[in-house]
């Protein structure tokens, strides 16, 4: 019996590997890790060898399965080149959040985009360190090419120097494809090194990154008094409105999200309702389709659809 | 137009530098005549400057069409005087090129002695006999002073050395006096030479020329192990290095990389130029190979050597230095950089970009710089230059707008924080600098951002303008 439940574990081990390898998770094995969680200690260690980075909020981090993972990619998405100031922001606050929490005084890594920066600015170091990042804790590379922007993020996730690389890339450059990323992703589980993708203004698309992140803003939440009450009318710690577009679980989740530079900590946003307030409608009202969530959709059709009257 | 250079059919024809070209012409209507380029012949005069630059360090122009070598502490090498000049002027020829050359203890004798004399190798005790029969030409001295040194019938420099001193000075000017003594060694000249120095070098001669990448950098590392000795020897580290290439054919290729620390560290002296040669891959044309390579360093840094722990936490710092490195070696200095804090409340000056390789937030763990910290907050990204913006029903006088169009679109704000007044700098700006309220909107779609009005609204006066300076997470 003994020797049946040791044999038994080798496989569920070396399934748990292959798994990882390919990056996905068998829900066999999870339902059974889950069974044997209880009376097996070490199924617990066994996970625990991914390197996770937890946000602290219960939804997120079971969407997330324990956290950000920091030996691979996440890819942050953007809409428009004008939510630019959230997506950085998240990508940024990510890496403080990570900083705070890992010893060594190693740097964050920021490879910008040289038209996503006449767009929309430089980091600016003073705005930085109010975000929870001083200023020698990040390097800036301004590469002039695309090839030489990818070079350098997979020299600095290969090289374990920084804490993470921040990649920022302009919508869906063509030579940024599949290979490239699945290229980047290896070197990150290689280093057990995180590479965030902050992609503005881009689609989504097929990329290795395990999860992905469309970041829109939000309305700031409000300053707090010393005597715990909220000062009306203020601008206070950024908010982002989050939807986790790919993850392992099914339906896509939407949050708001607040950073709190002091305690480099996120937490839930309260004032959900205030987000659609009666000056800004929702974009889409009504049912909205869950994006897919592990593989990419069918191409849309061109164009946009418009009900015309039957003709005959 | 007039004649500058000869060939060797045409000065044995009988024709003369400086000769009108209408006269050679009329003399020999089917000489080739070819306009002068003085760029090209700088060009080649300093590419073989930098050939010769496998004999001494010290090379200096001389003119248009002269180098000097200093061998001083050379000879030895390639097996004396004799020797050094064979073989300079034998490759020279192989080359294609006429040379003469003279090995003396004065550069104004070597000077004469090419041009003049014979050249060759020149002792010291017959210094005044070679000079004698040559023409005062060989002097260096001005076209004034040789045509009236001529007059005098004081045609050679034989003619001069006897003459007493005073009247000499007297007539032709203190300048005659100081060629000659210059030209008999009596007094020191020095020449400049046209690369300073390196600090530290070492070179491999090659019997067998090498062309590939990996030999080069095989080659690198060996002789950056020569170096290391030495370099441990003065306690200090290569923070600049240079590998000089002397390609079979004469070519030199020159290729710098820097460190953010001193290295002393063979195999990553050689990294560093592994990243660099992948960097300038199109521009190192290995031909046929080469002959020489010299390392180089050209800076150097007090070395500091710190024990590892048990642990091996201390190998942070190196990974770190070494990325900075590569990246460095392989982008440029430039590519890599860290916001330096600066002494500024106008936001646009309290930060300065230096390259990381150079900064000494990398290179020193110093502690916080002090700096002038804001009270209020600062956007996360910041326009180098602020953008026009177009305010619509601002608050007069100080108030924020309640809706603004930037970069063609309409945000509507919806809550507005401010206004903070920064002032100009008195001491920097120029008088007619206005002071800026800044504030932090947010517009209905929950974009924040950071907007300034230069200057105020004053009655009769045209509006002040209003600007996006950054934006906000």
């Amino acid at each position: 019996m003994a020797e049946h439940a040791t044999a038994q574990e080798t496989l569920f081990a070396l399934r748990e590997q292959i798994a990882r390898l390919e990056g996905k998770p068998l829900p066999a094995l999870a339902a059974a890790e889950q069974a044997d969680l209880a009376a097996d200690p070490e199924g617990q260690k066994a996970r625990n060898n991914q390197p996770r980075l937890p946000f602290g909020i219960p939804p997120m981090d079971t969407a997330l399965e324990g956290g950000l993972p920091l030996d691979g990619i996440t890819e942050i998405r953007s809409l428009l080149m004008g939510d630019a100031g959230a997506a950085s922001g998240f990508a940024l606050s990510l890496a403080s959040h990570l900083k705070a929490r890992q010893p060594g005084d190693a740097p964050v890594l920021w490879i910008g985009d040289v038209v996503s920066t006449q767009e929309a600015g430089i980091p600016y170091s003073v705005g930085l360190k109010q975000f929870g990042l001083s200023q020698r804790d990040v390097l800036y590379a301004s590469p002039r090419k695309l090839d030489d922007a990818l070079w350098l993020a997979e020299t600095a996730v290969a090289s374990g120097a920084v804490v993470a690389t921040i990649l920022e890339i302009r919508g869906n450059p063509r030579h940024f494809g599949l290979t490239e990323s699945r290229r980047l992703g290896l070197r990150a589980k290689a280093a057990g090194r995180p590479l965030f993708l902050l992609r503005h203004a881009g689609e989504e698309e097929a990329s290795s990154a395990s999860f992905r992140f469309l970041v829109e803003p939000a309305p700031a939440a409000r300053r707090h008094l010393p005597e715990g009450s909220e000062l009306g009318g203020s601008i206070g710690h950024p908010v982002f409105r989050l939807t986790l577009e790919k993850s392992r679980i099914p339906a896509p989740l939407s949050l708001l999200l607040e950073w709190n530079p002091h305690d480099r900590q996120f937490s839930l946003g309260r004032e959900a309702g205030e987000a659609f307030s009666f000056r800004n409608p929702p974009a889409h009202p009504g049912a909205r389709l869950p994006a897919s969530a592990d593989r990419q959709d069918r191409a849309p059709a061109l164009g946009t659809v418009v009900a015309f009257e039957r003709a005959s | 137009m007039r004649l500058t250079a000869l060939d060797e059919v045409s000065e044995r024809l009988g024709l003369k530098r400086g000769q009108g070209l209408a006269e050679a012409r009329a003399m020999f209507p089917k000489i080739d005549v070819v306009d002068e380029d003085g760029a090209a012949d700088q060009g080649l005069l300093e590419a073989i400057a930098d050939w010769c630059d496998r004999y001494t360090p010290l090379v200096a122009l001389d003119g248009r069409e002269g180098l000097f070598l200093d061998i001083t502490g050379c000879t030895h090498l390639f097996g004396g005087e004799e020797a050094l000049l064979k073989d300079i002027l034998g490759r020279l020829l192989q080359m294609g090129f006429d040379v003469k050359g003279a090995i003396s203890s004065s550069p104004g004798l070597s000077w004469a002695a090419c041009r003049f004399g014979r050249g060759g190798v020149i002792a010291d005790q017959v210094t005044e006999a070679v000079l004698a029969p040559l023409p005062v030409n060989a002097l260096r001295i001005d076209e004034a002073t040789i045509a009236a040194l001529y007059k005098l019938g004081l045609k050679r420099i034989g003619d001069l050395l006897p003459m007493p001193r005073a009247p000499l000075a007297r007539r032709f000017g203190i300048h005659l006096l100081l060629r000659l003594d210059q030209a008999l060694g009596h007094n020191e000249e020095v020449i400049s030479p046209r690369r300073p120095v390196a600090a530290l070098s070492a070179e491999r001669r090659l019997a067998e020329p090498i062309q590939a990448e990996e030999h080069i950098l095989q080659l690198a590392g060996q002789i950056a192990i020569s170096l290391k000795s030495e370099l441990e020897a003065r306690g200090v580290g290569g923070r600049v290095f240079e590998l000089v290439l002397f390609r079979v054919d004469g070519r030199v290729f020159r290729i710098a990389a820097g460190a953010s620390q001193p290295l002393q560290d063979p195999k990553r002296i050689s990294l560093l130029f592994s990243e660099r040669l992948n960097a300038v891959h199109d521009d190192l044309d290995a031909g046929f190979g080469f002959e020489l390579l010299r390392l180089n360093v050209l800076q150097y840094d007090v070395f500091r050597i710190s024990q590892g722990d048990f642990t091996g936490n201390g190998d942070s710092e190196i990974s770190l230095a070494d990325f900075v490195d590569r990246v460095s070696a392989r982008l440029g200095a430039d590519c890599l950089q860290i916001a330096e804090p600066k002494q500024s409340h106008v936001p646009e000056r309290a930060e300065v970009f230096v390259p990381a390789i150079a900064s000494r937030i990398v290179r020193e763990k110093t502690e916080e710089i002090f700096t002038f910290a804001p009270k209020s907050d600062r956007p996360l990204r910041l326009f180098r230059h602020p953008e026009l913006m177009e305010a619509f029903a601002a608050t007069v006088p100080d108030g924020p707008p309640q809706r603004f169009r930037w970069r063609r679109i309409v945000h509507e704000v919806i809550r507005a924080e401010g206004p903070e007044r920064i002032s100009p700098e008195w001491w920097n700006d120029e008088e007619d600098v206005e002071e800026r309220d800044y504030f932090r909107l947010e517009s209905e779609a929950g974009r924040r951002f950071w907007i300034f009005r230069a200057g105020h609204y004053v009655a009769g006066k045209t509006a002040p303008t209003w600007r996006v300076h950054g934006i906000f997470a």
